[in-house]
């Protein structure tokens, strides 16, 4: 069974009044109203995943939710889900998977992000699910470490 | 033959052991508001989940699934600032949520990347939905469009 702990962020990072911050939580299917005057509502058919973690000395924010048919990444270092990439494995008739992975928003020309991308939809193929991945990356830099410290830490806390 | 076997194995095992030695770090609470709720409206469920970025928003509007459905960016651009609207996945002819993505930037004056499963041809399940996150949207401090919102 897994565990959810929440608290209530008084201290959102821009000034507008804003629901709540629900902190680091295993992933689970949870009562997800973050807003703390609300009755509980029933499950979110979402399971989410999120947390920060400081990348070669940038605070990254990470999300990870599971769709019914998607996974989706969020890593954000700069305010804005940055680059979207699409990635996903190609059936056919081969024994080993083939995947593919596009560029959908944002940077063209950065083929780190897409090596991002294809680590972790591997990953995800490895651990048995055909789901899609739309990963984005909005990252102070595309350095091999930075983008290493993202695939160890979405792999370490993801939800596949 | 061998020789590369026995190479790659190490190479494998190497990559592995490093995969594990990075998970190490600290992990703390995500500073990202996220707000999750579902609605029953006409005997169905609209399931909304909203992320506050502090130059963006995504949503993400469920029709009683929970699909990521057609996923759309939009924001005010250059020269006259006006919204535009482009699909990234999904959505060719089914523009579905397209017109709820450009209010939305209309409304908060932010970039906002929308998915959304409302099946096509359903306009007032769309305005339902509208209704609830507008709502919701101004009870989180977005009532007020901003002109002078971020432009692409």
């Amino acid at each position: 069974m897994t565990q959810f702990v929440g608290q209530v962020d008084e201290k959102a990072e821009f000034p507008r009044e804003s629901s709540s911050a629900i902190s680091d939580s295993e992933s689970s299917l949870l009562p997800m109203n973050s807003n703390s005057s609300t009755l509980p509502s029933p499950q979110f058919p979402v399971r989410q995943n999120h947390f920060s973690v400081l990348i070669k000395g940038n605070k990254t924010q990470i999300v990870v939710m599971s769709y019914e048919d998607h996974f989706q990444v969020i890593a954000t270092q700069i305010g804005t889900m940055g680059t979207i990439l699409y990635a996903r494995k190609e059936e056919g008739v081969s024994m080993n998977p083939t995947f593919s992975v596009s560029v959908v928003f944002g940077k063209r020309d950065e083929p780190m992000l897409e090596a991002c991308a294809r680590q972790l939809i591997e990953k995800i193929s490895l651990s048995g699910s055909s789901k899609p991945l739309v990963l984005s990356l909005g990252l102070k830099d595309h350095s091999t470490e930075t983008l290493k410290g993202i695939i160890s830490a979405v792999i370490h806390k993801g939800l596949w | 033959m061998m020789d590369s076997c026995e190479g790659a194995r190490k190479g494998i095992e190497e990559v592995k052991l490093k995969e594990e030695g990075n998970v190490s770090a600290q992990y703390e609470s995500c500073q990202l508001p996220i707000t999750c709720f579902t609605e029953i409206a006409n005997d169905a469920s609209l399931h909304f989940q909203i992320i506050q970025f502090p130059k963006q928003i995504y949503v993400w509007v469920g029709y009683t699934s929970a699909k990521l459905g057609n996923l759309y960016a939009a924001a005010h651009t250059r020269p006259n600032n006006n919204v535009s609207i482009t699909s990234l996945i999904g959505g060719t002819s089914d523009n579905t949520g397209s017109g709820l993505a450009r209010r939305l930037v209309l409304k908060t004056g932010l970039n906002v990347i929308l998915a959304c499963n409302i099946p096509k041809n359903s306009p007032m399940i769309e305005a339902e939905a509208e209704k609830i996150l507008v709502q919701k949207l101004n009870s989180l401090g977005y009532g007020k469009s901003r002109l002078e919102g971020t432009s692409v």
